[in-house]
């Protein structure tokens, strides 16, 4: 399974390694959002309870999870591309368990964006944002996280969609919305009420929660507050969400009619 | 081998349209090491059918069983002695042809010295030795077609189910595609299917099965395929081929078949064929633009089976795959 898995996985990081202009593209486009949306409402930013934070550093969480959403569009287009008419074809009649189709297709898309995470990464101590080991791998383990659930969750929308039109309006209107509404953004104190309970189904504000908090404080401390645990909880529970709406929709061939509804259809269809 | 059992398919409708049923109680067999192509006009169901050998769609009613693993109940067993090319590229074109092949043997637990004796194997046959290297965006149509059929026959499959897999290739490559085929499958035993819509690849197949409007109206070698009409056939390309059809059978008193701006009398007495030129072409010479005889064809055996001309069945096939997949 593991094997099957990480040989689609390691296809997917050459081609992406191989395009260089994808690579760029997908850590350029982050980067240009937070220098200048750092530099813009750093002068404005001043959330109550977060006196001297720059609105630079409060942002960096939320680009590093932008990246991680971008990674997992960008993957998970691919897999439109590949379905219908293409290399997944010749994967779908593999003897492959179907996990492993999602596993190896899911866990590439997450590589590329923990790839892209890292060049981002070097930035964190030059603002005073430096995790001690037992932090670092708690922002690690975040990153992964997220990226599964992103990359997961666009997979199961990418599998039955016939064009990849289709997905960019979705991704607009739905993944992207997600991101903005996570708290990436702006903080989610003193937004009105129904936004507020909008960010507290959020899966990413949560996920969010997670990779801001190693930033701040000790892992002892974190693991013993109830509110980043149940954040952590909810990221847990939407990446296993989603590598199981995943692996359903790959199970899932395309069906007959059957029954009585299937006979009625053949009967006018002329003399046998 | 392939046994297909009281196959039906019934597309579910939508809205607008309703259900459709693109295959009807079909049942074929091709024995094992048997070399069958699979032919069919404009919505034959030809489509349909291979997505349902190869487990891509589950039929409505009926069975399908790949080397005596049913396709329904053991699938993966089925899957790993089956061999698949698809009309489309199901290569990674941006991964280079080494690449590609150890792709393909790792999803089917091939590797270390197996992976070097069947790369080694693959590369015999093929053209690809100077290649390997390279990306398979970089290389020819018929090159890119040969790693299609390589990486399937890394797996050593008893069955092989390719689909029109010639499409788009010039004379030359498709010559070769098909040489190396038959050889491979000669040399294994294997069994295989394709469908194609060129006939000239169907002559030397064991066995010719046609399909139309999801039923199968022929199963056969070629040769008795051709012996069915006869062993010469007049064809006629007439001015107006409706007045000419009528004119014609008074003249020669014999049934004359049309096709579009065609028409034919088949299966003539050998003897009476040079009387029944000269008759057609005394009486009708004004109205008929070119007139020939000619020894059946598998394409000629199409044509009188399923009431279609090649040349409209070609192109009709092509939307209708589209328009499928």
């Amino acid at each position: 399974m593991i094997r099957f898995a990480a040989a689609l996985a390691r296809r997917e990081f050459v081609r992406f390694i191989r395009q260089p202009q994808r690579v760029a593209g997908s850590i350029g486009q982050p980067l240009l959002f937070w220098a200048f949306l750092g530099a813009g409402l750093t002068p404005s930013f001043q959330p109550p309870g977060m006196e001297g934070m720059t609105y630079t550093e409060y942002f960096y969480p939320g680009v590093l999870m932008m990246l991680i959403l971008f990674a997992g569009i960008f993957s998970t287009i691919t897999v439109i591309e590949d379905r219908d008419q293409g290399f997944l074809q010749g994967v779908l009649v593999a003897p492959v368990p179907r996990l492993a189709i999602v596993l190896g297709k899911v866990g590439g898309g997450t590589l590329i964006a923990l790839f892209q995470a890292m060049i981002l990464l070097v930035a964190a101590p030059f603002m005073g944002m430096l995790p001690g080991l037992g932090g670092s791998l708690m922002v690690l383990a975040a990153l992964v996280l997220s990226a599964l659930g992103f990359t997961g969750l666009g997979f199961s929308i990418a599998w039955t969609m016939k064009s990849t039109a289709g997905f960019h309006a979705i991704m607009m209107v739905f993944l992207f919305p997600l991101w903005l509404l996570s708290g990436a953004l702006f903080p989610m104190e003193n937004v009105p009420t129904w936004l507020h309970w909008v960010m507290l189904v959020n899966p990413v504000a949560h996920a969010l929660t997670v990779l801001r908090g190693p930033f701040y404080e000790a892992p002892a401390v974190l693991l013993a507050d109830g509110g980043y645990l149940t954040s952590v909880a909810v990221l847990v529970a939407w990446v296993a969400l989603s590598l199981w709406a995943s692996t359903k929709r790959v199970n899932r061939r395309e069906q007959g009619l059957t029954g009585p509804a299937a006979d009625a259809a053949a009967a006018p269809a002329g003399p046998a | 081998m392939i046994v297909i059992e009281n196959l039906k398919h019934v597309y579910p409708g939508g809205r607008r349209q309703p259900a459709r049923t693109a295959i009807h109680d079909l049942s074929l067999s091709v024995p094992a090491g048997a070399f069958c192509i699979l032919s069919g006009p404009n919505g034959s169901g030809k489509s349909t059918l291979f997505r349902i050998l190869c487990g891509l769609a589950r039929p409505s009613a009926g069975r399908v069983a790949i080397a005596g693993h049913d396709m329904a109940s053991a699938a993966d067993e089925a899957r790993r002695v089956m061999g698949v090319v698809f009309q489309s590229p199901a290569v990674d074109k941006h991964l280079a042809v080494r690449e590609n092949l150890e792709l393909h043997a790792a999803l089917y637990g091939i590797r270390g010295a197996e992976l070097r004796d069947r790369m080694a194997e693959a590369l015999g046959w093929s053209d690809l030795k100077d290649r390997l290297n390279d990306k398979v965006e970089t290389l020819s149509g018929g090159l890119a077609r040969q790693v299609e059929l390589a990486k399937c026959l890394l797996t050593r499959p008893q069955v092989l189910l390719l689909d029109e897999p010639t499409t788009g290739l010039d004379p030359a490559s498709r010559r070769s595609f098909l040489t190396v085929l038959k050889r491979v499958q000669k040399s294994r035993g294997m069994t295989v299917l394709m469908t194609s819509h060129v006939f000239s690849e169907a002559e030397d197949a064991d066995s010719v099965a046609i399909m139309r409007d999801g039923r199968l109206l022929a199963y056969d070698s070629p040769a008795a395929l051709r012996a069915r009409i006869g062993q010469e056939v007049l064809v006629i390309q007439a001015r107006d081929a409706a007045v000419l059809k009528v004119g014609l059978a008074a003249t020669l008193g014999l049934p004359v078949a049309r096709y579009g701006d065609e028409l034919r009398v088949e299966d003539l007495p050998p003897a009476e064929v040079p009387r029944i030129v000269e008759r057609a072409l005394t009486t009708h010479r004004d109205e008929i633009l070119s007139i020939a005889v000619k020894q059946p064809t598998l394409e000629d055996v199409f044509i009188h089976i399923t009431g279609k001309s090649p040349a409209e069945a070609q192109a009709a096939g092509r939307v209708e795959e589209g328009a499928l997949a």
